[in-house]
């Protein structure tokens, strides 16, 4: 039926076990020298420490989600879905006053409109946040990867053919296109995810079918073919790995694009639904309530910035930090 | 071959895409669950009503007889009609696609207006404390999302100083009758603004930013370049290096990025008019949406697909039109 | 003869990095008479270029002019001298920036860089580039300018100048852009041309082409050039005088027939040995050994003598500075090697070293690595 969810659901897992093995060898030679080069960089540095503390954060949210049902976060601070005292609604940070109180200790960051604490929202928004951040980039990458890396290797008519497709794709701006997306198949978050992935394939599509145009032409391709090895296996043994560096700086910045268009979907209503929370779809509650309660609109859009400025700032040292390869 | 000609073709070859668009627009379109009729009629509605509604607006027909009806109509601007709003899609479309490029072309005036400088200032004082200032600015612009700065710019300039108004738009060129406290054009205009104001910063912003960022590394690319010594070997004014010899090459991949930007543009443009209540263009496909009206929610996306893909060749010609080195005889 | 029209006396240019200071121009002397085509020779790295463009004083961040003096047409381009405090400040007869840039740049020295390709601007034609330069630089009004651009476009023998006014840099070949850059330097009718390698880029026909029209426009303007370039068969082809580089230094200059046949400095044999000769015959060329060293730290005594064939001890501990060596009544020759009567340091005593070129320890490394074992 639609040309976008064929080529991401069947293609990718599918790719992603062609691509374990070999890739993962070279892929570690690139690691071990991305690691030291992020270490001599201070900026990548900063923004490694940013998405480590967020990441971290995730995993404890959803593990604290999953596992225990909030019991640490209604041990600690309280459940960031309900709140069994509707008094306290819209209260102010501590030390601020507005028309509904005084802000007080136990909620820092003040309440939301159904009383529920701000700061357990905007810990537990997190999970929401980093995982569709990955999962969506996940699916731009596989689905990027192997669109760009058969394009490029082919060429001739399939190589017209795909990119005619995602051209197309491309041709609609992309938050229309997840919003018409998700109108036909699901307003929850799985779809939103897959949505903003597929909004993703033409960005590693372009780079990666760049890379494989200059480096099918490699004396050492050349030379696999020569030997007989199967197209496939340079493709995904010689080529792809070849291109780690500038697919990995690429893919740091589209986790903070992806989360960036995600919080945009929930702001309109699609993607995480309440009571789940989710810093969109915080802020979205939080359009009713400007005037009294202004600070409910201030933290999650703090969050959000946060974030994506963490891998926006390590997705720029890597490029600083790996560009002699991108060079190359 | 002549800009014309260079121009035209562009515009044939963006047709497949414009195919491309209504197709997957059409079928996800029909992918979407519930019933527009009933919808419209409620949950039990008289038969023969159903039949009567379905016949008008086409849905008895298979999918694919109403797929080459659907493409065969906008061949001929036919955008079919909305159940919603029961008129044509056209109309509506025309009604709110002023308002939604008004508030884009304004806010990529604004990010263009803003970005050259700081970007051409921050290459020129590359490492000093300007060049900070702008690659900070320029690197939260990036970060944060559009609908956030809307909803802080309401707080700040709208609740607490009063200074401009939280909510709607005044076109420019409305009737002063139909403008509440407006008696002459000029006063029209000055309300436009005024309106504009908030939005436009609150979309152009995240373009300012990608446009300070390429502005700023394509400059010292280019300070460094030959050519660049050799004027100044020549005796050439600083001055004039930066705003000619410089300047000039290093607005390339300025324009390519504005391009490029057309779609997070697009895509903002439907955020920030949720946040401003404006009735444009993504008010307008929200509304489809919700009310799953079909014929608009294909208009919608086909239009939005149409302006960036014009926006797209436009940009394309810039480029050409700046870069002697573009031949308009090849792609 | 007269003042010589540029003389640049123990010129120092350095480069501060992260890594330490790096002395890529450390204490030259040269002149430039009027009239003559003065060459400046060596292998990559060796500080020409550096050289060159601290003339103009147009030297990159992080590199700055530390010391030295630059006299042109009796103009101070560069010179210091100590304040009360001792501490060195630019005399106030030195040339400030904006005299620079309106008096010297162009108008007086104009440079022709070494790749053309790159060295015009892709986005104005170059008619436009050529009459900017000589508006600028000759005070001309834009419709005098343009004629004069496009007569030094026939000049340099680009054929239809009137309509490839109007063209590109892109709608040129290589070798008709060099021509450009040429036309450019001669139309600003400075008195001083520095040529940055222009050929270097070019296939050896189109060298050979340009080569000969710079020889005539030199005779017919009398422009006096200085002659940047790594090919010593250029130099034989173009130059009255040579100055050879090594490492920062200025190791020998002279008379391009006394350098070729006269030869005093083992670095210039080495070079003239490593490049085919139309008057001698040889069984096989000979590259020089090893590779120059990194300008951040230098070999200590001369610098050459960790790739000199003949280095003894005293090489190694005693920096030789260059020394007129020439005989009664013939031309300055100046040379900076130990090995002449004229520096009487005890060369002839001091034991041969074993170095890359002398065929020592480090000729072949896996050998002596299995000797040792």
């Amino acid at each position: 039926m639609s040309i976008n969810s064929a080529t991401s659901d069947d293609d990718t897992p599918d790719g992603d076990d062609e691509s374990g093995g070999p890739d993962e060898v070279e892929a570690r030679v690139g690691l071990r020298y991305t690691l030291k080069q992020v270490r001599q960089d201070t900026t990548a540095r900063i923004g490694t420490y940013i998405v480590g503390l967020m990441t971290f954060v995730a995993v404890f949210a959803a593990f604290d989600y999953y596992i225990l049902d909030y019991a640490i976060a209604e041990a600690v601070l309280y459940n960031p879905e309900t709140d069994p005292d509707q008094v306290r609604r819209l209260l102010p940070p501590v030390g601020m006053e507005n028309q509904f109180g005084q802000g007080v200790l136990e909620h820092p960051l003040g309440t939301d409109h159904r009383g529920r604490d701000l700061l357990s929202r905007t810990i537990y928004g997190t999970r929401i946040a980093m995982t569709v951040g990955f999962l969506a980039t996940a699916i731009g990458l596989g689905g990027g990867t192997v669109i760009g890396a058969v394009s490029g290797y082919y060429g001739g008519w399939i190589d017209d053919v795909l990119q005619r497709v995602t051209e197309t794709i491309y041709a609609i701006p992309f938050l229309v296109l997840v919003i018409a997306f998700m109108t036909a198949f699901g307003r929850d978050l799985t779809f939103a995810m897959i949505g903003v992935g597929i909004t993703a394939i033409p960005v590693f599509n372009r780079l990666i079918r760049s890379r494989v145009v200059s480096i099918r032409e490699e004396d050492y391709v050349e030379a696999a073919r020569a030997a007989g090895v199967k197209d496939r296996n340079i493709i995904f043994r010689h080529i792809i790995p070849n291109s780690f560096a500038p697919v990995l700086v690429q893919a740091t910045l589209q986790v903070g694009v992806s989360i960036l268009i995600v919080a945009g979907l929930s702001f309109l209503g699609f993607g995480a639904q309440p009571p789940t929370p989710s810093w969109g779809q915080m802020l979205s509650a939080s359009r009713g309530y400007m005037l009294p309660a202004p600070t409910f609109s201030i933290f999650p859009g703090i969050a959000i910035l946060i974030t994506v400025i963490g891998f926006n700032i390590l997705g720029d040292g890597l490029q600083d930090a790996l560009d002699p390869r991108i060079n190359n | 071959m002549s800009l014309l000609r260079y121009t035209l073709r562009r515009f044939a070859q963006a047709i497949p895409v414009l195919i491309g668009i209504v197709t997957i627009t059409f079928f996800l379109a029909n992918q979407i669950p519930g019933d527009p009729v009933e919808i419209m009629l409620g949950p039990t509605p008289a038969q023969e009503q159903v039949e009567a509604i379905r016949a008008r607006y086409g849905l008895d027909r298979p999918i694919y007889v109403r797929y080459f009806t659907y493409l065969s109509g906008v061949a001929t601007g036919d955008l079919g009609l909305s159940i919603y709003y029961d008129r044509p899609v056209l109309e509506m479309i025309m009604l709110r696609l002023p308002v939604t490029l008004l508030l884009m072309l304004s806010a990529f005036a604004f990010a263009i207006v803003t970005a050259i400088p700081l970007g051409v200032i921050s290459a020129k004082r590359r490492n000093e404390p300007a060049d900070h200032v702008s690659r900070i600015v320029s690197l939260i612009g990036v970060s944060t999302p559009s609908f956030w700065i809307g909803l802080v710019l309401i707080i700040v300039f709208a609740f607490y100083l009063g200074w401009f108004p939280a909510r709607g738009l005044v076109l420019p060129w409305a009737n002063p009758a139909d403008v509440r406290g407006a008696a002459t054009q000029l006063e029209v205009l000055r309300q436009s603004a005024h309106h504009l104001f908030l939005p436009m910063i609150a979309l152009g912003t995240l373009q300012m930013a990608q446009i300070t960022r390429i502005e700023r590394s394509s400059m010292v690319d280019s300070l460094q370049g030959e050519y660049v010594k050799l004027a100044r070997a020549y005796g050439v004014p600083e001055s004039t290096i930066v705003r000619k010899h410089a300047f000039q090459v290093a607005q390339l991949p300025v324009i390519t990025i504005i391009g490029l930007g057309l779609s997070t543009a697009l895509g903002g443009a439907v955020l920030t008019e949720t946040v401003f209540e404006i009735q444009g263009m993504g008010r307008l496909i929200i509304t489809a949406i919700n009310n799953q009206d079909y014929e608009l929610i294909m208009g919608t996306t086909l239009v939005f697909g149409v302006v960036y893909v014009v926006g797209v060749i436009l940009t394309d010609i810039t480029y050409s039109y700046l870069d002697p080195r573009v031949t308009y005889g090849e792609d | 003869m007269s003042e010589p029209l540029l003389s640049v006396r123990d010129l120092k240019t350095q480069f501060f990095t992260e890594d330490g200071t790096v002395r890529a121009v450390d204490g030259i002397s040269f002149d430039v008479n009027e009239g003559e085509i003065v060459g400046l020779v060596g292998e990559s790295g060796a500080g020409k270029s550096v050289a060159t463009s601290s003339i103009l004083r147009l030297v990159d961040s992080p590199g700055e002019i530390v010391g030295g003096e630059i006299e042109f047409k009796g103009e101070t381009i560069f010179g210091l001298e100590a304040d009360d405090d001792g501490e060195l400040r630019p005399r106030d007869e030195m040339l400030t920036e904006e005299e620079m840039r309106k008096q010297i740049r162009g108008r007086e020295i104009a440079i022709i860089f070494q790749d053309p390709m790159e060295s015009l601007n892709p986005v104005f034609t170059v008619g436009g580039q050529l009459r900017e330069f000589i508006e600028i630089n000759r005070g001309l009004d834009p419709d005098e300018a343009k004629a004069e651009a496009i007569d030094m476009l026939r000049e340099v023998g680009i054929p239809a100048p009137e309509s490839r006014y109007d063209e590109y840099p892109h709608q040129f070949s290589g070798g008709m852009r060099q021509r450009v850059l040429i036309a450019m330097a001669l139309a600003c009718q400075p008195d001083l041309i520095i040529a940055d390698e222009p050929t270097t880029a070019l296939d050896v026909t189109v060298e050979g082409e340009i080569l000969e029209m710079v020889t005539d426009l030199q005779e017919k303007y009398g422009t006096s050039f200085i002659w940047v370039t790594h090919d010593m068969s250029v130099v034989a082809e173009i130059c009255d005088r040579v100055n050879v580089m090594y490492l920062g230094e200025i190791i020998e200059q002279a008379e391009v027939d006394d350098l070729f046949y006269d030869t005093k400095h083992p670095y210039t044999s080495a070079l003239l040995d490593s490049m085919p000769r139309p008057d001698r015959t040889v069984d096989e060329l000979r590259p020089i050994e090893g590779v120059m060293p990194e300008a951040i730290d230098p070999p200590s005594g001369c610098r050459f003598h960790s790739r000199c064939p003949e280095a003894r001890e005293v090489c190694r501990e005693v920096h030789p500075e260059p020394r007129d060596l020439s005989e009664e009544g013939e031309a300055l020759h100046t040379a900076a090697c130990v090995k002449h009567d004229a520096f009487d340091v005890g060369y002839d005593e001091s034991p041969p070293i074993d170095t890359q070129a002398t065929g020592g320890f480090s000729a072949g490394f896996t050998e002596t690595g299995g000797e040792a074992e």
